[in-house]
């Protein structure tokens, strides 16, 4: 067998694995959306679709399936037919160079546990999600309605103004690593070094435009439910609906992943290596760990849609410009004097 | 969770509640505290609400113990009937209460459950119950005749009473 | 005219008059269950007292005659002291069943009890009880714990009706009023009785328990029972005759009706057998068809000329359609058949209101054309022509009289085109070739001339297929107004009816005579211009109590 066909193979394996992990993620999500917004409000969620509900998430699926598509007549049919599909296909690709675990050396060839070891790789999320704009931005303008419009103005908006924070904040972490590859980020933030710990005003920044840019309450100001009946999918119905529906809280797994990645130490034990495990088992709890901190980062996300009430439009642009992008800068003049010091 | 809280304006806040993240935790904590509180839900068809006297449920008929209906037919509730829910026909009978009704229908499509029936009946004999559950698949079956309506007094013994006290 | 001062307001008024009839002249109401205008003055319920200036006491306003100068208060405080008083005796012993009592709705006792009432009793003692439930005669049932003994049945039985039937016995709270032993209120008048009990001691057994009164409609129409043409309200629910009662009218029946008139005048509009749908005899059967196939299958008509077809108008149809029965059988055929029956019963007319003509329109069809002078056959000779086989067809009006008239009836068969215009199935429409359904008198607008010569109005109470009843302007009740066809009393049962006129006119297209009546009362203006008897009159004219168009009016 030669390397070229390994390498396929071994891609062809991970894409479908990581994939269907997305997926049933997703759809576990919704669960646990519904579930955690019903302890908060001290009720039961859904519990009657298989035991404890857990059949709920393909009872929804079906329920979407099964709906009439309805495009409006004065929709602009192609834009609005690829509009979901442009975010979906966002929310899919960025996950190929999020490092889920160390390296491992199978067969006698070593194979990094992440779709594609890009050296550019967090310029390709940056780009990426600066596609996923023009998603929402299509469906608004397409649907032909002045809700979804205005709800696509809102998130490009938005997008625009979170996003110079977010790069602030990323630059600061790249002083650290000293690359642009996901890997190496991660493996520099060995032990406690965590990005978070050494630069907590830049975690915050980033955390704060991670949830904006997910259109995650307090900012899903693109949806807003009411005063922009849905925002920029109130046009988009069955399987449409749901392809932005699978990206949004696709999007929100990323924006854990990259979180974790960035700044938590990513797929790090702290001191794993000095507890003397076999070779498998400390992967294996590498491997744990970077779910198990993408895991809490999601409830996080939940449990602060269903706390925080959504900003004014006005506060968020405040937010955005006056607060959020000082604050990077700052981070990343004290990122500088870091490392400088810590040379 | 009661009280009014005075209303602040932005130079009324601390530096701490200024830089807003406190106050985020503050909410968060509180929310956190909250799914560990028991639920309230009712699992409806397997846990059924005890409603209490003063609950309007479905309005029915007073049947006293000797099966006899204590309605005399005078249509009052008819006429103050906002909706036009309730039909009364009456007929004449050799007991000593000469008047019944014949007919007593109550179209519970119409019926608002506002209770004014119950007011208005000089007699007692039209209260609201506390049945909830009304279901029905047609037109047709949406007309309570007699046979619907009329409940043994024993069932409505708690609502009577709660008239009684309060409404005189 | 000399004047009295009535709460600060001076008032004319004609010598020998009494305050309360001075006072309602004026448009004051002083409050009254025993007074009524009609009969003779009795002054036992002593709730009309008023104040008259230099009398001490308070005086009795229905027997009080009115003088010059007087100075009456019916509302300073002694006044209406006394009246709360007055009413708080009355209501001591009157029981709390309301509920139960068909009055309520309509009760002088229960409208005084809010207007003039405190609305509290000092009473603690046991009501007394006295007999309820007692039929008084086959019409009228008693109820002696609701009775005020006003006496008003009493003296109608004695100074209207003209019999002795009732009477009151035993004293104080015991009082209360029965027949003579053995006799029963049994006189032909003797529903006027509940009609004038101020409650509900005298109800009518026939409407008994039927509805409340605030369920049904009325409408200001004429009974069909006799000549006579009482004034009536007909009260109606779920488009159904419960009851009719008499409406005041000084000039033809004053305050009063007969049984008869009450209790039979609406049955056969309620009944089972009414005509629904034209229909045209096929193969033997009356099949229902749609009036145009109907209008078409009576063109056969055209084959008669007027040597061989007859026309029977009808003293129960309004002047309308017996006018328009007239033009079709003139302008089509060229009259010479055409007449009516007859409805007088020899001996069975009183003093009072029954006449011996048992039709209500037999003037009024007079004057539209029927039997007028250039027909050469009378009613009789029409049956004569038929039994002799030159008449071969045959054209009737709706007449409730003629199913009954056995030599008709007998001669049917030898007919070779019959169409009958019926309300009712009845032996003419068995042998007819065509029927119409032909709305009732209770169904339609128009007019009936009555044994004085006085037009009067009936109008619609109940709606058939083609009327409804807010955009024809009929009296609604609440159930009417927001019933709705799911509802079951909104989901009314109509006929499928056309008033007669309507249909002759719908017929005369047929023979090219094209008539552009969309309504009675176009149908009327036309016979004002026409008929000299009904010169210069209309609807309006004829308003609520009728226009005098022949002759004097001779006295009731």
């Amino acid at each position: 067998m030669n390397d070229f066909l390994f390498y396929i193979i071994v891609a062809l394996v991970k894409i479908v694995i990581i994939a269907n992990m997305i997926l049933i993620t997703v759809s576990y999500l919704v669960y646990f959306e519904r579930k955690i917004s019903a302890w908060t409000q001290n009720r039961v969620g859904p519990n009657r679709v298989g035991y404890l509900g857990l059949l709920q998430p393909f009872a929804d699926v079906l329920k979407l399936l099964l709906k009439e598509d309805i495009v409006p007549k004065v929709a602009n049919k192609f834009i609005h037919s690829m509009a979901p599909f442009i975010a979906l296909f966002v929310a899919f690709t960025t996950y190929a160079v999020i490092p889920f675990g160390p390296s491992i050396t199978l067969w006698g060839k070593e194979i990094p546990l992440m779709m594609a070891d890009v050296n550019i790789g967090i310029l390709y999320v940056l780009a990426l999600t600066s596609i996923g704009v023009y998603a929402i931005t299509f469906a608004g303008w397409s649907s032909g309605s002045k809700y979804s419009l205005l709800g696509g103005i809102r998130s490009s908006a938005q997008m625009i103004s979170y996003e110079i924070s977010m790069g602030f904040s990323i630059a600061g972490v790249l002083i650290f690593s000293q690359s642009l590859r996901p890997m190496e980020i991660v493996i520099a933030q060995h032990g406690w070094m965590w990005n978070a710990v050494l630069q907590p005003v830049g975690f915050l920044t980033f955390v704060v435009a991670a949830f904006a840019e997910t259109n995650r309450l307090p900012f899903d100001l693109p949806e807003a439910e009411p005063e922009l009946v849905g925002g920029y999918h109130t046009e988009y119905s069955s399987m449409k609906f749901a392809a932005f529906f699978l990206a949004e809280y696709a999007n929100m797994i990323i924006g854990s992943a990259m979180i974790v990645t960035l700044y938590l130490g990513g797929w790090q034990f702290p001191y794993v290596e000095t507890f003397g495990f076999s070779p498998a088992v400390t992967i294996g709890l590498q491997v744990g760990a970077f779910f198990v901190k993408m895991g809490a980062l999601l409830f996080f996300f939940i449990w602060v849609r269903w706390s925080i009430p959504r900003f004014r439009y006005d506060q968020l642009m405040n937010i955005g410009w006056k607060v959020m992008f000082p604050l990077s800068l700052l981070n990343l003049i004290w990122a500088a004097i870091l490392a400088m010091i810590m040379k | 969770m009661s009280g009014t809280v005075p209303k602040k304006r932005l130079k009324d806040l601390s530096f701490w509640q200024k830089i807003y993240v406190p106050e985020i935790i503050k909410g968060l904590s509180q929310t956190l505290k909250q799914m560990f509180q028991p639920s309230f839900t009712m699992e409806y068809p397997e846990v059924k609400f005890d409603p209490p006297a003063s609950y309007r449920g479905r309005p029915v008929l007073v049947q006293e113990e000797n099966g006899i209906e204590r309605c005399v037919a005078c249509g009052l509730c008819s006429r103050v009937c906002p909706a036009l829910a309730i039909e009364v026909q009456a007929g004449e009978t050799e007991r000593e209460k000469e008047r019944y009704p014949e007919k007593f229908e109550i179209n519970m499509l119409r019926c608002i459950f506002c209770g004014l029936c119950e007011e208005v009946c000089p007699e007692e004999a039209i209260v609201m119950s506390k049945d909830y559950e009304i279901v029905f698949t047609n037109r047709a079956d949406a007309l309570y005749g007699k046979d619907k309506l009329l409940t043994p007094i024993a069932k409505l013994q708690d609502r009577i009473n709660f008239l009684r006290q309060y409404k005189g | 005219m000399p004047k009295f001062t009535l709460n600060g307001k001076e008032v004319q008024f004609t010598e020998g008059q009494t305050i309360i009839q001075a006072a309602a002249n004026a448009g004051v109401d002083i409050p009254h269950f025993c007074w009524h205008p009609s009969l003779s003055v009795s002054g036992n319920c002593r709730v009309c007292m008023v104040e008259v200036e230099r009398i001490p006491k308070l005086v009795i306003a229905c027997s009080t005659i009115a003088a010059e100068g007087m100075v009456v208060n019916t509302r300073s405080e002694k006044t209406l002291a006394a009246r709360n008083a007055v009413m708080e005796f009355l209501l001591i012993n009157h029981p709390l069943d309301c509920p139960i009592c068909d009055e309520a709705g309509e009760c002088k006792l229960q409208d005084y009890a809010y207007k003039y009432s405190a609305g509290e009793s000092r009473f603690t003692e046991e009501k007394n009880n006295k007999k309820k439930r007692v039929a008084l005669g086959p019409a009228v049932m008693f109820d002696g714990e609701r009775c005020i003994s006003c006496s008003r049945c009493i003296r109608f039985c004695d100074e209207i009706a003209g019999k002795n039937q009732l009477t009151l016995v035993k004293r104080g709270d015991r009082v209360t009023i029965t027949t003579f032993p053995g006799k029963e209120l049994d006189n032909p008048y003797s529903l006027n009785v509940t009609d004038i009990c101020p409650v509900g001691a005298l109800t009518n057994r026939d409407f008994r328990f039927n509805s409340r009164v605030w369920d049904m409609s009325s409408t200001k129409t004429i009974c069909s029972g006799c000549s006579r043409g009482c004034n009536t309200d007909v009260w109606v629910r779920s488009n159904e005759i419960l009851r009719i009662t008499p409406r005041s009218n000084p000039d033809v029946n004053n305050f009063w009706m007969c049984d008869e008139g009450r209790l039979k005048t609406f049955r056969n509009v309620n009944a089972e057998d009414r005509v629904s749908g034209p229909q045209v005899r096929r193969e033997g059967k009356l099949q229902k068809v749609t009036w145009d196939e109907a209008y078409s299958a009576a063109g056969e008509l055209k084959s008669y000329t007027k040597e061989d077809i007859a026309f029977i108008g009808s003293p129960e149809a309004t002047v309308e359609d017996n006018y328009l029965l007239v033009k079709f059988a003139k302008s089509v055929f060229g009259i010479k058949h055409l007449s009516m029956l007859d409805h007088s019963v020899t001996g069975s007319g009183d003093e009072i209101l029954i006449r011996e003509d048992k039709s209500p329109n037999a003037v009024g069809a007079k004057m539209a054309g029927i039997a007028s002078e250039n027909d050469e056959l009378d009613f009789a000779g029409i049956l004569n022509g038929i039994k002799n086989g030159k008449i071969r067809a045959l054209y009737i009006l709706e007449d409730s009289k003629l199913s009954e008239y056995p030599q008709l009836i007998e001669l049917l068969s030898k007919l070779d085109f019959l169409v009958v215009h019926a309300v009712n199935y009845s032996p003419l429409t068995k042998y007819a070739n065509i029927v119409f359904p032909a709305a009732s008198y209770t169904e339609k607008n128009g007019v009936w001339v009555n044994f004085q010569g006085r037009a009067q109005r009936i109008r619609p109470a109940i709606t058939t297929h083609e009327t409804d009843r807010s955009i024809d302007g009929m009296s609604m009740s609440r159930l009417d107004k927001f019933g709705t066809k799911f509802d079951s009393w909104g989901n009314v049962n109509k006929v499928e009816a056309r008033p007669s006129w309507k249909i002759i006119a719908g017929l005369m297209t047929i023979f090219g005579h094209k008539q552009k009546f969309s309504m009675a009362e176009e149908v009327f203006r036309e016979m004002s211009d026409i008929i000299p008897a009904f010169k210069g009159e209309n609807y309006d004219k004829i308003g609520e109590s009728g226009a005098f168009i022949a002759g004097k009016p001779t006295a009731i």
